[in-house]
């Protein structure tokens, strides 16, 4: 298939913020800056990124819970940037999301039997009784038992809530799913577990996820490319092997070197980047490339020239004037 | 040697209307100077509530706190809490996972440290803010002269914590507890205050207990690890042997359900099947012993203790045994 399931196309989100009741006193924010990519059927993309990098507003703007600033929204062949009402209700048939808090995402007053159906339901898939078997089988299919149906949501733990936001999200078969942070709530067991099923259903059923983690292990685990983000740029894009074993981008080698190994052995031989200070206020942007002030190969070009994301030899983009072990010329 | 601090058949219990919880079920370590411990568990593992019981932080009158706890010699539990005041804050300090509900938004930085160490020094208050700004300094705050004129809420989530750990450290603590310090925290900057946290030893003499769910903060970060399991120590270690041989089928789960950064990328990570036990239906044997693959019947009239001389674990599984049974669960 040559046409990619779903095509951002220089998306941007900004909101204006700011102190005071002047026009004067507010200032404008980029959460998103300027971000194009693509996701095939089926494959899983992993978004990475600090707080505050705008993943999680992206994955947003992707699945129309908020209104993009510019740029274009293409899901199969469909530009669903300024759809409204029945159309875009019609769209998140095929466009679902998994949300990071489980305890916030499911209404406590409703079963686990109409939470799940409820998707069918508002979309008219079936009859009662249809319905009710579908149900079932979600509520199997993400690992519950049926006598979990009548139960409420605060009946279950966190990664048995996190279950049923999962089988709400398969109910209308959707072609993407867009997660945010799913697991990153849940203890390391649980988050196991989690992350097991999310491979065994795209396995099974082929659906696209749009992977949005801060852990890197966790996305090396689910994502056949990855993307990171760095204060609303997109600045690392590639399959997620290729660039978990070498970053490109000076911004992704010291992310992968901050994260701590559970190997004493190995994490004495690691070479760890600590970066300076913290990332910067996307209210207040640094001029030239976004990650000068914390880079340790910065150059005066950075300090001016915002870097394109640029595809390199090996097949990954990066946008960095200097980046890390490729051949200029390549 | 006498260790800074002993900790001998703790049990914290919440009294309820289905009778006594035990949230802590007899807990033993002691702690030497300088040294850092790392204790690892999940959500209700009970670390917290161990380290909270030291101070008699636990503040729920239904908590019934037995054992023994002995700084320096000194017996915390029932201790005067006129003792346990100084010594909180002093010789021992505490920091905890969220620096924003651990300061008050209503003073500065410098004036919240300063009065803390006005509390346990003689120092006079133009001292004690000069203090202050030096230990700003010392936790890595750029222009700390700035920094302790605002407020915490004008400081990013990592200069807070630094904050936090400089008001920690105001008095030279012999003990610091950190409870889950870099959990809210995005990995490069959990990656300076771990090394902040390294660097205490050296620079303030003191050492840490430093409480996580993450194994990869511990094994770089602490001289020797606990693993907790509902309310007991199941394993304990030095770092590198606990990581090089884990002894207890708990710590193989958490080791195998960790996604890896590099190696091969296993095609299903390795699970723990099903939850931890409620506190008030923990089974009468072994905890672990639902979930566990190689039960036995020993395991099941009452837990196992912790045996071994320098590697403990609370576990039947026979040293010859074990290499097997550890790459079934790993390489499963």
């Amino acid at each position: 298939m040559s046409t990619p399931l779903l095509t951002i196309d220089r998306l941007s989100k900004t909101y204006t913020t700011g102190s005071g009741l002047t026009r004067a006193g507010k200032s404008l924010i980029r959460a998103v800056d300027d971000v194009s990519f693509t996701i095939a059927d089926g494959e899983t993309l992993g978004l990475v990124g600090e707080s505050g990098c705008g993943k999680s507003t992206l994955g947003r703007c992707v699945t129309r819970l908020l209104d993009v600033s510019s740029g274009r929204i293409t899901l199969a062949g469909t530009d669903i940037t300024r759809q409204r009402g029945a159309a875009l209700r019609a769209t998140r048939a095929d466009l679902q999301m998994i949300f990071q808090d489980p305890y916030a995402s499911l209404n406590p007053r409703r079963r686990v039997r109409d939470i799940v159906a409820e998707p069918l339901i508002v979309h008219r898939r079936g009859n009662r009784a249809t319905v009710s078997d579908s149900v079932r089988r979600l509520i199997a299919d993400v690992g519950l038992r049926p006598e979990h149906l009548d139960r409420f949501p605060h009946e279950f733990s966190g990664g048995q809530r996190q279950r049923v936001g999962i089988a709400r999200a398969l109910a209308l078969a959707p072609r993407l799913i867009v997660a945010d942070e799913p697991v990153s709530a849940l203890d390391v067991s649980v988050q196991a577990q989690i992350i097991n099923l999310l491979t065994d259903l795209k396995r099974d059923r082929g659906i696209a996820m749009l992977f949005i983690a801060h852990d890197l292990g966790v996305v090396r685990q689910i994502a056949d490319r990855v993307a990171v983000m760095y204060l609303g740029h997109i600045v690392e894009i590639g399959a997620t092997e290729q660039i978990l074993a070498a970053a490109a981008h000076p911004y992704t080698e010291a992310l992968i070197s901050a994260v701590p190994v559970a190997d004493p052995a190995r994490a004495k031989q690691r070479h760890r980047i600590v970066l300076a200070g913290d990332p910067p206020s996307p209210a207040n942007p640094p001029s030239g490339c976004p990650f000068h002030p914390r880079c340790r190969y910065a150059t005066d070009i950075c300090k001016t020239a915002m870097p394109a994301l640029r595809e390199m030899a090996d097949g990954r983009s990066v946008a960095c004037h200097h980046p890390v072990g490729i051949d200029q010329a390549a | 040697m006498n260790p800074l601090l002993e900790i001998v058949d703790l049990a914290v219990s919440f009294r309820t209307s289905n009778g006594l919880i035990r949230a802590v079920d007899g807990v033993s370590f002691s702690i030497a100077e300088r040294e850092i411990l790392g204790i690892v568990g999940e959500s209700g593992s009970g670390k917290s509530l161990t380290v909270l019981a030291i101070l008699d932080l636990i503040g729920d009158p239904n908590a019934v706190v037995t054992g023994s706890i002995r700084f320096r010699g000194i017996e915390l539990i029932g201790q005067k809490p006129e003792t346990l005041r100084r010594l909180r804050g002093g010789a021992i300090a505490m920091i905890f996972q969220d620096p924003m509900t651990a300061l008050t938004p209503v003073f500065t930085i410098g004036a919240q440290i300063s009065e803390q160490i006005r509390i346990h020094t003689d120092l006079s208050r133009h001292a004690a803010q000069a203090r202050a700004v030096e230990l700003l300094d010392a936790v890595g705050l750029p222009d700390p002269h700035r920094a302790a004129a605002r407020y915490p809420q004008e400081l990013s989530g990592g200069q807070r914590q630094r904050a936090v750990i400089a008001m920690a450290l105001s008095c030279n603590p012999a003990l610091l507890l950190a409870d889950e310090p870099t959990t809210a925290l995005d990995v490069t900057v959990q990656a300076q205050i771990l090394e902040l946290i390294r660097k205490l030893r050296d620079d303030f003499n003191s050492a840490v207990i430093l409480i996580t769910h993450n194994l990869g903060v511990v094994a770089e970060t602490a001289d020797r690890v606990a693993v907790m399991y509902s309310g007991r120590i199941v394993e304990t270690a030095d770092t590198g042997a606990l990581f090089a041989d884990p002894h207890h089928p708990y710590t193989w789960g958490l080791l195998g359900s960790m996604p890896a950064l590099d190696g091969i990328r296993r095609p299903r990570l390795t699970t723990i099947p099903g939850l931890p036990p409620a506190l008030d239906r923990r089974p009468q044997g072994c905890a672990f012993s639902p979930r566990c693959g190689f039960v036995r019947p020993e395991c099941l009239p009452a837990p196992p203790c912790l045996t071994g001389t320098m590697h403990q674990a609370a576990c039947v599984i026979a040293d010859h045994e074990r290499a097997a049974a550890r790459n079934q669960v790993l390489a499963a």
